[in-house]
């Protein structure tokens, strides 16, 4: 049975929180932010109070669910008293941020360090990887992934937009979820080229951010991750040798992304179809996002078991954080400013 | 759970075609009365819920009653199973036979009906990481699945069980082989006693294992609109027409986490038009005359309608046999 402590009861924490206080292996949750008023409805003797000393000695395991600026030093805290994090994405701010906690996590021995890239285990995504490759479509030729959101009117008061707490726009914010994965699809990726934008939001922040990426196998990848994609949009189209499978919308808390489905296609030629480039496909719906559930799932079970978690773990992480560290240094931080309304 | 839809279209004419049905469907129905002049007994309650059955209308004579719940619709009167088996075992040789309509259609039944239910199966299986299972398939002989399914290659083995035998429970053992996955393709629609056929199958399964179900469901466009005038309601091949609420009910009653509910049917539209080209006189809406008669990409948009809402007569279901093994959290 564990004891945990969650940082943070913003949008993130509440959910972790409402995974955790159902989970079998969970006895205890104390949560620390000074932000919320003790006397919120329902968090009777789950706040730590203000002043009081964080509760390290009575911690199994560590929940990060923060803005980016404190992340890193939670992490490295919460790895050096109990060994045992989760860390919402992005793991801090930029590649410094995620060295200082991967550092840490190289001088704990058999620590658990799981961080929150739910993604890919949302039904979608987990059907269509088990169809690429051998599961029938064949090796990959491309992928294409369009991840937008729309802002709202508060977009420019929020510590996202503010480059001193969050350290990039919406390519780490959202777009980061789109490379985990195109990761996993394809493994190591390298940066082409990119361009970002602030094209409306006027924060100093890239809100558009366009990324050519190849794989090891020299497979092309697009991303386009956005703040101005009125529509919400989540979207990730895998061209295979013998078919094509689109993902979009996503089982999220207000349904604003769609219906979670997968469009699955198989290449056709005029030899076994009426008309060419009009092949057969099938739509998968989904009803039913677990991936909550089974990411905490997993993180509680390999911290109970002592082993390392499949996945979100260190080397995901790094493998986004290099690619976002090397879009970053080739658009030299220069986010081109187009308008301000 | 997840739905599926499908873009695939074929004309009704290429797997079962209306023409090719009437001769079929009189075999079906003087052979059915044949086997009820001997003891039969009545259905009075729900299989799905035990409630008491509605009365509610007759195909040639023949009663079909109502479950108020669901809406299921199940023949009223029943001979006893070895009169049943021995009916299912007569039509389906029949519908093999040169009188039959199978025949001529075999390779575009195989194309367009059997072929699209291997890959169902291939990629379920594939989602759920199931490699070479052996596979049980209750049906009655003769099946044309079980060859396909055999020549597959997806399963280690496939091991065929006549469904009334399972059902009577007769074949019940004890040391019977477990098996990973089973597959009732249009069976609870035919078997005298379909829940005690399920009870069996999945008993038959390992935890964890899958169950592959597909039926006509009377919730379904063109059950709906026609209702007992659709002629492809008749006894034995439709002696039970569940509505899609009312299957998975009694899938997750037998135990099964449903995985999948779809109706992924093609032939709604087409099937309501064959029938009021038949009889111009079927008494239909004026709304639904309607739709019937609108351009073919009205049609289009209504099928896919149809599927995305489970409002087909095509239903196709997954269920997987559940139990948390220690310290597992879902």
């Amino acid at each position: 049975m564990m004891r945990c402590l969650l940082f943070g009861f913003g949008y993130m924490g509440k959910i972790r929180y409402q995974v955790l206080r159902q989970h079998p292996l969970v006895r205890g949750i104390t949560i620390v932010d000074h932000g919320v008023d003790p006397s919120t409805v329902g968090l009777d003797g789950l706040l730590l109070p203000a002043g009081a000393p964080i509760p390290w000695d009575e911690t199994d395991a560590v929940f990060v669910c923060t803005p980016n600026n404190v992340t890193p030093d939670l992490c490295v805290e919460g790895l050096r008293r109990c060994r045992r994090v989760f860390c919402e994405k992005p793991p801090g701010r930029n590649w410094e941020d995620f060295c200082r906690i991967a550092d840490m996590a190289a001088a704990v021995p058999d620590h658990t360090l799981v961080f929150g890239f739910n993604h890919r285990l949302h039904p979608s995504v987990q059907a269509a990887k088990s169809l690429i490759g051998e599961g029938g479509l064949g090796e990959v030729l491309y992928l294409k992934g369009t991840y937008g959101k729309s802002g709202g009117i508060r977009y420019r008061e929020s510590w996202r937009t503010n480059p001193d707490i969050a350290g990039g726009g919406i390519l780490l914010d959202q777009g980061i979820h789109m490379l985990d994965l195109f990761h996993l699809f394809l493994g190591p990726l390298t940066v082409v080229d990119a361009v970002l934008v602030d094209s409306f939001w006027g924060t100093g922040l890239e809100d558009n951010a366009f990324i050519l990426l190849r794989s090891e196998q020299g497979v092309p990848v697009f991303l386009h991750s956005s703040a101005t994609f009125w529509k919400h949009t989540f979207r990730i189209e895998v061209g295979c040798r013998n078919g094509y499978l689109v993902a979009s919308g996503l089982l999220s808390q207000t349904g604003s992304y769609g219906r979670e489905q997968l469009v699955i296609g198989k290449r056709q030629f005029e030899d076994e179809a009426l008309a060419l480039g009009n092949p057969r496909e099938e739509i998968i719906h989904f009803d039913r996002d677990e991936s909550w559930d089974k990411e905490v799932n997993e993180f509680l079970l390999a911290a109970h078991e002592g082993r390392p978690a499949t996945h979100g773990t260190l080397e995901d992480a790094r493998r986004v954080m290099q690619v976002i560290r090397d879009v970053y240094a080739l658009a030299d931080r220069h986010v081109v400013k187009r308008a301000v309304p | 759970m997840r739905t599926i839809q499908t873009s695939a279209s074929f004309p009704l004419s290429s797997v079962k075609p209306l023409d090719g049905l009437l001769r079929y469907r009189s075999y079906c129905l003087e052979r059915t009365r044949q086997a009820l002049r001997g003891p039969t007994r009545r259905r009075q309650r729900s299989p799905i819920d035990g409630a008491p059955l509605e009365p509610f209308g007759d195909v040639e004579g023949l009663r079909y009653l109502r479950c108020p719940n669901s809406g299921s619709l199940f023949l009223e009167e029943l001979p006893a199973s070895a009169s049943w088996a021995k009916l299912l075992q007569d039509v389906s040789r029949h519908r093999f036979s040169s009188e039959g309509f199978y025949p001529g259609l075999a390779q575009s039944r195989t194309d367009h009906v059997y072929t699209p239910k291997l890959e169902w199966i291939r990629d379920t299986l594939r989602l759920q990481g199931m490699h070479q299972p052996i596979i049980l398939e209750a049906a009655t002989p003769p099946s044309t699945f079980t060859h396909l399914l055999k020549d597959s290659g997806m399963c280690s083995e496939v091991l065929v069980v006549d469904e009334m035998t399972v059902a009577a429970g007769s074949g019940h053992d004890a040391d019977a082989p477990r098996v990973h996955a089973a597959i009732l393709l249009e069976s609870l629609d035919r078997v005298d006693d379909p829940v005690a056929l399920l009870q069996a199958v999945v008993s038959r399964m390992e935890e964890g294992g899958l169950l592959f179900v597909t039926a006509l469901v009377c919730s379904g466009f063109d059950l709906a609109v026609l209702g007992l005038n659709n002629l492809y309601l008749c006894p034995p091949d439709r002696t039970n027409c569940f509505s899609l609420q009312g299957l998975s009910r009694v899938l997750t009653q037998a135990g099964l986490t449903l995985l999948e509910v779809s109706t992924p049917g093609v032939l709604d539209v087409e099937v309501v038009r064959a029938h009021l080209q038949h009889n111009p006189s079927l008494p239909v809406s004026r709304f639904e005359r309607q739709l019937i008669e609108a351009d073919a990409p009205t049609h289009v948009t209504l099928q896919a309608f149809l599927q995305q809402q489970g409002l087909s007569s095509f239903a196709r279901l997954v269920g997987k046999k559940v139990s948390l093994g220690k310290g597992e959290h879902v």
